[in-house]
Formats: C-alpha cells, structure tokens, sequence
C-alpha cells in the first residue's frame, strides 16, 4: 500500500510536470505567434513603402506578391493591404475629402490602336482647396485592363515626358506580341496631379480628363469578332506630407454609387479569325508557297547562260 | 542624260540625310506621330541599360546582338541621334561599296553612277537609317564581305561573316554560294582572283576553249570531290570561330536572355499578326494549338528548294546569287516587315548593269507589280487596324498577291540577267583557263 501511495505520489508530480509543461509551451507558441504576426505586419508595411504609407506605386505591390490579375485578390488588396491613412495622416477631424460626383467613361478611336477616356468630376469643400494644392494631392486611377488589351509602357513614358500625366506605368503582362489567349491581364496606374490651376477653374469642383492609349491584342478565333469590356477603374487620392520627405498617404475614392457604367458597360469590338477560315487558307498557302517555288525552279533550270548573243543594255 | 558625278551625288546624298535626320528630330518633339522609328528608342534605352552595366536585355522588345547597343552607347552621354548617323553613315557606306564593287569589276563610270542612285536615293533606304534603323549596318558588312572576295582578301571575309551571322542570321544562307566560289579554280596561292570585266558579258566563250568550259553542274562535282581545300576549311574556320567567339561572349555576359531574344527567337518567330507573309493568316488561325513537325516541314520546304536550286544554278555570278537568294528567303519567310527589303535593296544595284530588262515596258511592270502589290496590302491592313473592319481574309488574299509580285520579279530577273561569273577560271599555274572573245564593236 505504501509503495502504492509512493507511486501514486510521484504519478501525480508527473502529471502536474507535464501540465505544467504543456502550459509552458503553449505561452511559448503564443508568444511566438503574436512577435510573427508583429513582423509579419511591420514587413508587410515596409514593402508598402513604410508602416501607413504608399509607395511610388499602388499596384506594384500587388504584383509583388501575385503572378496575375485576379479580380476578387485585387479587390482585397485594395480592401485590406492598402495604407489608406490619408485622413488621419491630414490629422482632419471630419475627414472631409473629395468626393466622386461624376464619372464619363469611353473608348475613343477606330481600329487596333483606341483612347479609354475617363473624364472625373470630384466635388470638395473650399477650405479643402489650399491643402489638396499644399501636400502636392493627386488621383491615381489603376485600370484593369481586360484580357485582349494592353497598354504600351514605353508610350506611356512618353505621354510622361509631354507632361499629359504626372506619372504612369503598366504592371502584370506587358508582352506586346502575343495574342490574347496567351497572355495575361495588366493594371495601368495613372497619376495625375491635382494643380492650383485646376481648382480655380470652379468654386467647389474641379475635373480631371484622362485618355489611356490602349492597343488590342488578337483575339481568340470566333465569329468576326471578339467584345472586350471594361470595368469600373480604382481611384485614389493620395497626398505628400512635407515633413515626411516622399511618404504619401492615400485615400481610396469609390465609384459604385456612379450610374453612368451601370447603365451600360464600356466594350470594345476587335475583329478575330474566323474558324472555318482554317482548312481554305492553310491548304491554299501550302499550295500557293509550293507552286511559285516551282515556277522559281523550273525558270531556273530552264535559264541558259548562252546570253552572250543578247543585245547588251546601252544607256 | 546629262553627267552626275559621283562625288557631288555622294556629296547631296549625304546633306541631304543630315537634313532628314535634323528634322526628324524636329518631327520627334513637335507632332504627335514621331519621325523616329519605334525600334530607336528600344536600341537606345537598350543602350543606355548598357552603359550602367545592365543587361540590354532587361528593355524588352530589344532581341538583337549586345553590339548593337554598344555600338549606340555614345547616345546616352554624346547625343541622342549618335545612332541615325552611324546608320546613315552604313547607309552611305553602302552606296560607296556598291560604286567600288562596280568599278572594280569594270562597269562604265556613268552605268556605276545610275546603279548607285537606286540606292542612295530610293525612299526606303533613305528613310531607314536617319529613322534609326540598323539595317544599313548589316548590308554595309555584306558588301564588304563581297569585296574583299573580290580582292582576295578570303580570311577578311570569313571574319566579317562569321561577325555579320553573330548580328543577323540571315546571312547564313550566302554560306553555300561562297564556299562554292572558294574554288581551286578561282583562288591560287599568291595570286589574286581574277576577275570577269563587265565588258565580256557581251561575249560568248571562245570556241578554242569551249571544251575545257566548266559548268556549275560540273562546280558542283568537282566540290564534292575536293570539298576540302585550303581556302574553304579556313574560311569555315575563321568564321565559326568568329561567330562562336561573340555568340560565346556575349551568352557569357547576358546568359540566357541573350540566347532566347538575340538568336532563338528569330529562329522559332512564327508571328500570328498580320504581316506581308502569306503564313501570317495560317498561323493565326492555327495559334491554338502546336503545328505538327509535317506542317513545318511543308512550309518549310518552298524556301528550303528555291534556295538549293538558285545557288546550284548561279553560285557563281555570286552578287546576282545573292541577289536572288535573298529576295526569295524574305518572300518565302514566315515573318516579312518592311524593313527585310533593304537587305535585297542593297544587293539590286549590283545586278542592274547585267539585265536585259527594259524599263519600259517590263521594268516598270515589275516595279509598278511590286508596288502595287504592297500598297494593295497596306490598304486592307489599314482597314483591319485602323478601322477596325474584319478584313482578315482580304488581307490574306492580299498577300498571295504580294508572294506573286516577288515571283514575278524574280522570274523576269533571270529572264533578264547576262550570266556573268565573278570569276575568271585558271588554269593550275594562274593561266586563263576560259577566255572570252571581244566582240568587234563595243556595246556602249
């Protein structure tokens, strides 16, 4: 019995031991959880410039952790894995931005090679106007672009240069020779500065106009041809706070209250193959290739070089 | 017609693309279409990628060799249009040589002047280079690499080849007819290749010798029974080892990259976009799936005999070979852009002295097909991509139409040409082994 009482005994401090160890580990475990979480978001920050503040880019972070466009991951990001400080950072109480009041989209032009027009009507409060003109405030609209169309970033550089936009640049497939099924979406993002000049045309209002070069890709074999359609672009403002050098803060600008697209998408009509082209036109370019190599051939065996009685050219 | 002297002519030639390319740069920073060449701006951002120590290849788009872009490295730090002179200086370069290679072979000083003027002042060679295009460089070495045969100068043209095959691989189809030429019969130790004058073209072979005439079928024979000679093996040597040497060089700096966008890429480009190729439309539609190794064998095969029975046939008369090798490869191409046509631009004027062929009427046919041709093309094109019509089977058409232009002109090209080997036959001890009878009165 006593030994029974011995075992017993030191059965219960192993138990307690072993309890206690497992409390241990788990403080462990949990503390170590918390400290990744902690860099995990300082890091996450830092990728996106530094804690609370944007990049040069929006979207160029997107496309650092994804290899394509997909609607629904883009949507979280914006959602979730943007710094949008821009009000607290402006340290404004009521945080009271720009607001969307219309926005006119089309597409302009004939043939391969059109403008994605996108004309922005923001209304604001007066008081707002000397802040908007003092942090250097400016829209950014990223457009995704529909699979079929792309967007030239060295003619977007060059649209820079003139001075067209402030900023711009092309993420995601950039290919400019393949055709639509082999190739991937891409986000335009365009800067566009909000001048003092620009604000004064109005008391409370000012408009951005912006025309995108967008060039069609071929699209896959069908009928005749192939719709393309756009969606809604992202807008955000975002503004530089001089004491923090290039740190900017943005605020994202939403566009689902605007009519104007829902009443009808913005599409674009690209001619395409026509599939029952195929069989005529490989069997005609086989033999069409085959027959004037032929002609070449027998015209060469046929040239005799006995041209010395041939009346030379004179001049 | 009244004389033009070379010089003077060389001399506007050269004002007037300084002109051209100070106004392109006028064009470039005032209207919304720009005068410079969209490929320009790919050398040069290549370049200035260079100059920092970057691959070139990191500005896509840029898929030719790294020389390329060093050659225009002074455009980042000397001036941005460094680039259009040096290609309008090869354009001139061009225009000399071919007035070299014509006076070197005889032709009358007024008939080399003419010929030239088909280059210096057609449109599309004009434009090429003060556009920044740097074709003009790759035709400047092809003729050099003719003219330093004709002196002689073999392992100086085996060098320039193997460089020329290293920045285009185009060239690699002159191979054949050259190592043909390298003949025993044209080229003997310590003497330099004869050549035929322009003069004799008018003359048949002297009936004394006409037993001992060797024919390109008999060329053909004795190359496959002494295929290893001297010249030849040195020649294969020197430009290999040149082409392996830069190619190696330059997989060295720019691995891969290089590889797939300098030399694999021109080698599998098969372009579903519309092009002048009568393919373009095929493989569009085709672009879903894989062909099968029949159909590029079937595609392949056109190209591949006109090729073997043109050199077969008049390897000898090398500029006229050229010539027409060249023509029918961008005929039969998969891939045919506009700026291909220089490469056989440059080559017409060396033929042009020995054809038969009248401008009025069959030469200005052949010009007025060929033209019309490709304006018949531009037209749907236009419509298809910048109308926005469905028009890809109109196009297609037109391109058949413009596969037929170019045989008709090579077609009328033989018909037309007075056989002229560039080379003299000799005898073992550098005697005359053919001669040519002259004729009692001069033709001109």
């Amino acid at each position: 019995m006593r030994g029974t009482l011995i075992v017993s005994a030191h059965g219960s401090d192993e138990q307690m031991e072993a309890r206690l160890l497992l409390v241990r580990i788990n403080s462990v475990l949990q503390f170590v959880l918390i400290f990744l979480t902690i860099i995990r978001s300082y890091v996450h920050a830092s990728t996106t410039g530094q804690a609370g503040y944007v990049d040069k880019y929006i979207t160029k972070t997107y496309f650092e952790k994804h290899d394509s466009l997909i609607d629904p991951e883009f949507d979280n990001f914006i959602a979730n894995e943007i710094p949008l400080t821009l009000c607290k950072v402006l340290e404004d109480g009521n945080c009271v931005l720009p607001t969307l009041s219309n926005l006119h989209r089309s597409v302009i032009g004939e043939g391969s090679h059109r403008h994605l027009s996108s004309s922005i009507i923001f209304k604001f409060q007066p008081e707002l106007k000397i802040k908007l003109v003092a942090h250097s405030c400016e829209v950014i609209m990223t457009e995704r672009l529909p699979s079929g169309v792309f967007a030239d970033p060295f003619e977007l550089q060059h649209l820079v240069q003139r001075g067209v936009f402030s900023d711009a640049a092309v993420f995601g497939d950039t290919n400019l020779e393949l055709p639509s099924f082999r190739s991937n979406r891409s986000v335009v993002e365009i800067h566009m500065s909000i001048g003092s000049k620009m604000l004064s045309r109005h008391h409370d209002k000012f408009e951005i106009n912006c025309e995108v070069p967008l060039h069609a890709r071929y699209p896959p074999l069908g009928l005749g041809f192939s719709r393309v359609e756009f969606g809604q672009p992202d807008l955000f403002m975002c503004c530089s706070l001089e004491v923090n050098g290039f740190k900017r803060s943005c605020a994202y600008l939403p566009t689902n209250n605007i009519s104007d697209y829902k009443a009808s998408p913005l599409a674009w009509e690209i001619p395409c193959g026509i599939r029952e082209h195929a069989g005529v036109v490989s069997a005609i370019t086989y033999c069409f290739a085959l027959v004037s190599a032929l002609l070449i051939v027998v015209l060469s065996f046929c040239y005799t070089d006995n041209k010395g009685s041939s009346k030379p050219k004179s001049l | 017609m009244p004389g033009i002297s070379f010089q003077s002519l060389f001399i506007f030639s050269a004002l007037f693309r300084v002109f051209l390319i100070i106004y392109g740069e006028w064009q470039d920073a005032n209207m919304e279409v720009r005068y410079t060449d969209i490929d320009y701006f790919v050398f040069s951002d290549a370049a200035t990628l260079m100059a920092s120590g970057k691959s070139p290849y990191e500005r896509s788009t840029y898929c030719y060799s790294p020389l390329i872009a060093f050659l225009l490295m002074p455009n980042s730090f000397l001036h941005q249009t460094w680039g259009k002179f040096l290609f309008s200086a090869s354009d001139l370069l061009v225009g000399l040589l071919i007035h070299r290679i014509l006076k070197l072979r005889g032709v009358p000083e007024k008939l080399c002047t003419y010929s030239t003027m088909v280059w210096l002042f057609n449109p599309f060679t004009f434009t090429i280079g003060t556009r920044g295009n740097c074709e003009p460089i790759i035709c400047s070495m092809i003729l050099w690499i003719l003219m330093c045969l004709m002196n002689g100068h073999v392992l100086q043209a085996a060098f320039w080849y193997g460089l020329v095959v290293h920045m285009r691989i185009y060239p690699i189809i002159y191979a054949l007819p050259i190592v043909l030429l390298l003949d025993p019969q044209h080229f003997q130790p310590g003497k330099k290749p004869v050549l035929v004058e322009w003069s004799s073209r008018a003359l048949k072979p002297s009936s004394a010798t006409s037993s001992s005439k060797t024919s390109i079928t008999q060329y053909i024979w004795n190359f496959c029974i002494n295929m290893i000679t001297w010249r030849r093996v040195m020649f294969g040597i020197i430009s290999a080892s040149t082409f392996f040497f830069l190619t190696g060089l330059s997989f060295h700096l720019y691995g891969w990259d290089f590889l797939h966008e300098a030399l694999l890429y021109h080698l599998t480009r098969t372009d579903p976009r519309h092009n002048f190729s009568i393919y373009f439309y095929h493989i569009y539609l085709h672009y879903e799936h894989e062909f099968s190794i029949l159909e590029k064998l079937i595609s392949f095969l056109p190209q591949f005999i006109v090729q073997l029975v043109l050199i077969s046939r008049f390897a000898l008369d090398l500029p006229f070979c050229l010539f027409l090798q060249t023509l029918a490869f961008v005929a039969f191409n998969k891939v045919i852009t506009a700026q291909y046509f220089v490469w056989f631009f440059c080559l017409l004027p060396l033929i042009l002295p020995w054809s038969n062929i009248k401008l009025v009427w069959k030469g200005l046919a052949c010009i007025i097909l060929w033209i019309g041709a490709q304006t018949n093309w531009l037209a749907w094109a236009y419509l298809l991509e910048f109308r926005g019509k469905n028009v890809f089977f109109q196009l297609w058409v037109a391109s058949l139409l413009f596969l037929a232009a170019n045989t008709f002109v090579i077609i009328n090209t033989i018909c037309s040409h007075l056989y002229s080997p560039l080379f003299q036959q000799l005898k073992q001890g550098g005697k005359l082994k053919q001669g040519y009878e002259r004729p009692t009165a001069e033709p001109l």
